[in-house]
């Protein structure tokens, strides 16, 4: 699903944040990724995403090269894959219905195709109440949840998680581990990039450690 | 915020208000507003010389040089008028008379008493069968055979003039509203790009839903296709507007025999149906001219961040 061959990453002139890094990650696998700040945690979930390309080695995604993907390959590429920034990046003028409906209009789908699972799931994720809200009168964990609920809407085959408990209480951030989860059980490979040690211990899964760039896999 | 909704009952995926503001519909609608007029404009010469040219063209001139005493010259203006009605292909034949003949240099000389005492020659207005015209080379010959003081004039040379003035004008008419398509596309271009820069986020939030740029230019599009149709409205309904005040205008201002000879010579300024049918057109066009610029625009800009 997703392979990194000797893959390097440098932002213009500057020292390589990402060196030398290797993996190979099989479908239906599920992995955090951590490290201390400034790691390369964020630069790696972007190489994965698409948005950055490595300035050496390869990186495959579904089997595809990405430093050679055209813009259309991109974007199809990017429709199997699912985010969650940690600035959310919610669209204010919209509300937080049509926010998490937004890849499914974007990939063409009708209205009523996707209406019933996109209130499902905002009420599963605890915002039923908030749906007609607009992002700017969300709580910052509130907006956390619609963020994950864009993401894991279109059922993607990789969701890629950039600190998706920040902002939320533990119990939440149990429940929502749990919805990562059983997406994962269902299928999806998931990627969640955490500094929460204690989340991380409620799921026995591999741990992807960035250390200045370089990338250790503990089982 | 925008909390404006589409007929679906959808948010726009991008706002309108950030990506068009009034200035630029009130821009683009002075462009749609000074392309209407140069489109009549050219209409209305267009039809001018197809008038003139209709008129000209059917009808052929014999003048007869003042050569002897009046009696004389009126004598020989009607058996020339006689030979001309028994022609074939000629449908009417009308001898004007010293006043009519006079009555068409006034507008040069004025209204002084000399002109009747002036050489004037007789002018014999010879309408032509336009289905069958007859040949005016050997007419001509056979006339100065028979009449060696009479001259026939086929108006081409005046039809020639006709042409080559009135397709410069429209070549030049052409020529400013390709001019204006092309500040247009400019103004777009520039539009277009400030619309992506002040939308960004949202640019990179549908790139990281996968949309494809296509997608992300027809959101943008939509917009600069609405502008282009409310700017073109605006612009056609103020040069109809013109177009439709223009002749009474005239009609207030003018009066003198030289008005009467220069709206003979350029038109009365009043347009036809289809003249404003002419106008929906333009319509149309700015209308495509924002949706087509938009979208390759929009999608130029997309690529060069892409790659």
């Amino acid at each position: 699903m997703i392979r990194l061959e000797k893959m390097g990453l440098r932002y213009g002139l500057g020292q390589e944040v990402l060196r030398d890094v290797s993996f190979h990650l099989l479908p239906g696998s599920f992995h955090f990724l951590t490290g201390s700040s400034g790691a390369g945690k964020t630069s790696l979930l972007k190489i994965l995403f698409m948005s950055l390309r490595p300035t050496r080695g390869a990186a495959y995604i579904f089997g595809k090269n990405v430093t050679r993907a055209t813009p259309e390959q991109r974007a199809s590429l990017r429709r199997r894959v699912g985010i969650v920034f940690q600035d959310f990046r919610l669209l204010d003028h919209m509300t937080t219905w049509e926010n998490v409906a937004l890849p499914l209009r974007v990939h063409g789908k009708r209205q009523s195709e996707y209406a019933d699972d996109v209130t499902e799931l905002l009420k599963w994720v605890g915002l039923g109440e908030r749906m007609h809200a607009y992002p700017p009168v969300l709580s910052g964990g509130e907006k956390q949840r619609a963020a994950i609920a864009r993401a894991v809407i279109g059922k993607p085959e990789l969701l890629l998680a950039d600190e998706p408990t920040g902002n939320v209480d533990p119990q939440m951030a149990r429940r929502l581990l749990r919805l990562f989860i059983e997406l994962n059980r269902l299928g999806t490979s998931v990627i969640i990039a955490t500094h929460d040690y204690q989340l991380m211990t409620q799921f026995p899964a591999p741990r992807l450690v960035l250390d200045k760039g370089a990338l250790n896999i503990h089982s | 915020m925008s909390k404006r909704r589409s007929s679906s009952g959808k948010a726009p995926i991008v706002p309108p208000g950030s990506v068009t503001g009034r200035a630029l519909i009130w821009v683009i609608a002075i462009m749609g507003f000074l392309f209407s007029l140069t489109a009549g404009a050219v209409y209305m010469i267009d039809d001018s010389r197809r008038a003139w040219l209709s008129d000209v063209s059917s009808e052929i001139t014999v003048e007869v040089k003042p050569e002897g005493t009046r009696q004389e010259v009126d004598n020989l203006a009607r058996q020339i008028t006689d030979f001309l009605t028994g022609q074939n292909s000629v449908r009417d034949v009308q001898l004007l008379t010293e006043e009519q003949s006079a009555e068409l240099i006034e507008p040069w000389l004025g209204q002084i008493s000399a002109i009747a005492e002036l050489p004037i020659p007789r002018l014999i207005a010879v309408q032509l069968d336009v289905n069958d015209p007859p040949d005016i080379t050997s007419l001509r010959a056979v006339l100065r055979n028979k009449f060696p003081t009479a001259a026939l004039d086929d108006h081409r040379a005046w039809q020639q003039q006709i042409r080559r003035v009135t397709g410069s004008l429209a070549l030049a008419g052409i020529a400013v509203m390709l001019l204006m398509a092309a500040a247009t596309v400019g103004i777009i271009v520039s539009a277009a790009r400030s619309a992506i820069a002040s939308n960004k986020e949202i640019v990179e939030v549908l790139n990281f839903v996968g949309a494809e740029e296509k997608f992300i230019a027809r959101q943008f599009e939509l917009h600069f296709l609405k502008v282009g149709i409310k700017a073109g409205v605006v612009g056609a309904v103020g040069a109809g507007l013109v177009f439709f005040t223009l002749p009474i205008i005239t009609d207030i201002l003018s009066g003198a025999a030289t008005d009467t000879e220069i709206r003979r010579l350029i038109g009365t300024g009043r347009m036809d149906m289809f003249g404003y049918f002419s106008l929906l057109l333009v319509v149309v066009i700015i209308a495509a001219i924002c949706s087509l610029t938009s979208r390759y625009g929009v999608r130029r800009i997309l690529n060069a961040q892409n790659q």
